[in-house]
């Protein structure tokens, strides 16, 4: 029996397969399923959201709106406001709070499940006129009437779901999907938030006659957009969930006009209460 | 607008590691295998084999057991690929560079025992893998393969030719 | 190719012998393999799903095997071993390894 020194060919226990190639199939294929899924998800959500009876939400939330509610003696004029656009609103679901978030100088407004309305004490300092805070006031009740809040809860419970699942393969691929899936997103809630605004404008329309005041929130806010470059502020424009302030006043008024209402008008003053 | 921002960094430092782990892994790699084929080729006088029995045609002088392991650490590249593999399936080709280098390397480590030792032949060679892991928080995240490669060395009075 | 687990061939004769050659597959589960097996942990019984992977990572792995023979020259491998070890969560690695030798 004889020894021959003779080595094996190379290269038969290996694949000569680029790697970065199988890297980008296998990060686009997983990326690609994982908003496929986030997608069907938020669609299965939106089918559900609307079947969720509001003496169902009411009863689950209510109680937290009834507590904030109660906390600040500024609310109640803003509560009185509220009540009087809801006169005007014909299948409102059930009765709405208002709460003040105190200390926020930042001007804004939230609507949370259940029919609570939150306010910032900036909002109530810094606003103008009174048909400018119904017109904010209005817009959290198109939120309420389309049911957006349940419709975000819904979506992020759904989404973190899904990539709770593919978490296993790590930050990389969990971040990426969510990126995407974000984007994807913003445009869904640009749609939202022009619904909500034509309904605060209905709203403010039915309580004053006319719809004077409504844009003056935005047209406030907007300067501050022009301190950042022009093509800055378009990729932050399709960043953010809400569309910028000048669209918002473009289309306030091209809703105005489709509708036929007026825009000029006698504005009701507007005194910041104070917290005694 | 920050959170935008939030979301680059979150995205860019992980492709950021990926992309040096790959780089200075395909390096390593190339470097353990242009060694590993030198010293194959500078070691093939010494046969290794998985025979049980010593062919009776040899003379067997002395013997005893020889042995060479290898660790070959796993890189972030690497284990990167592996785990979006379990998703779908199918060969793991990140990891068959790995094993193919730790194992040749246990191989030639062990001839290289032997030959150090005075023996001109390894019979009965056996090979055994195992993985090293890391137990850092929770994971057992595989830090490395282990190839270990044993058998008996044989001092012969003639050459095995 | 003659492959075998015993030391020689019965009724041949072993004229030459090469080295040792290896033939190593890295094979993981997918996702519905996983979930099969997972349901399999409570209820118990064969997990047909990983037992046809490491079937198919056995036959390639002696492919691998037997082509390293081929481009020595030999026509037999003989004291055949196989050996499987788990590398990473959810793959496992099937290796297969004899002596390469010609017989007549």
């Amino acid at each position: 029996m004889e020894y021959d020194p003779k080595l094996p060919a190379d290269g038969i226990n290996t694949t000569d397969e680029n790697p970065l190639r199988e890297f980008a199939l296998l990060i686009a294929g997983l990326v690609g399923v994982a908003i496929a899924l986030i997608a069907i998800a938020a669609l299965a959500v939106d089918r559900l959201v609307p079947l969720v009876p509001p003496s169902l939400e009411a009863r689950w939330f209510g109680g937290i709106a009834e507590a904030i509610a109660a906390e600040d003696p500024r609310s109640a004029p803003v509560q009185a406001l509220v009540d009087r656009l809801v006169a005007h609103w014909d299948d409102a679901p059930y009765p709405f709070h208002v709460g003040v978030l105190d200390g926020e100088p930042d001007p804004n407004a939230l609507a949370l499940p259940g029919g609570a309305i939150l306010v910032t004490s900036g909002l109530l300092e810094q606003v103008g006129s009174e048909n400018e805070l119904a017109q904010v006031l209005g817009h959290e009740l198109g939120h309420f009437r389309d049911r957006d809040h349940l419709r975000g809860l819904g979506r992020g419970l759904a989404a973190q779901l899904v990539l709770g699942a593919i978490g296993g393969s790590g930050e990389l691929v969990s971040g990426l999907s969510a990126f995407a899936g974000a984007l994807a997103q913003r445009g869904f809630d640009r749609r939202q938030e022009r619904q909500a605004d034509a309904f605060g404008l209905a709203l403010v329309q039915a309580e004053y006659g006319h719809v004077a005041g409504a844009g003056d929130f935005f047209a406030r806010l907007a300067p501050s957009d022009h301190e950042v470059p022009a093509a800055g502020r378009r990729l932050a424009r399709y960043l953010e969930t809400h569309p910028s302030h000048e669209d918002r006043i473009s289309a306030l008024a091209a809703e105005a006009k489709a509708n036929g209402w007026p825009t000029a008008g006698p504005l009701t003053p507007w005194v910041a209460p104070s917290t005694e | 607008m920050a959170s935008a921002i939030e979301a680059a960094i979150n995205l860019g430092v992980p492709l950021l590691l990926l992309a040096v782990a790959y780089f200075t892994g395909r390096r390593v790699e190339r470097q353990h295998y242009a060694s590993i084929r030198a010293r194959e080729s500078e070691l093939r006088m010494l046969p290794a084999v998985t025979f049980r029995q010593i062919p009776s045609a040899w003379a067997v002088d002395g013997l005893g057991v020889v042995s060479g392991s290898c660790v070959v650490s796993v890189d972030y590249f690497k284990r990167f690929l592996a785990g979006l593999r379990t998703f779908v399936g199918g060969r793991v080709t990140s990891y068959e560079t790995l094993l193919d280098r730790a194992r040749r390397e246990a191989i030639l480590r062990c001839k290289e025992d032997a030959r150090r030792r005075g023996f001109q032949a390894v019979v009965n060679l056996r090979i055994e893998t195992t993985r090293v892991t890391r137990a850092s928080n929770n994971s057992r995240a595989t830090a490395g393969v282990e190839v270990l490669a044993f058998g008996t060395g044989l001092e012969l009075r003639r050459d095995p030719r | 190719m003659i492959l075998s687990t015993t030391e020689t061939i019965p009724g041949r004769t072993i004229k030459r012998f090469f080295g040792v050659v290896t033939g190593s597959t890295v094979r993981s589960k997918h996702i519905g393999r996983d979930f099969m097996a997972g349901l399999k942990n409570i209820f118990g019984g064969e997990l047909k799903g990983y037992t046809e992977l490491l079937q198919e990572s056995r036959e390639d792995a002696l492919a691998r095997m037997v082509q390293e023979a081929e481009s020595l020259g030999a026509n037999a491998v003989v004291n055949l071993r196989f050996a499987t070890s788990s590398i990473t969560q959810g793959a496992a690695e099937l290796f297969a390894y004899g002596t390469a030798v010609q017989v007549d």
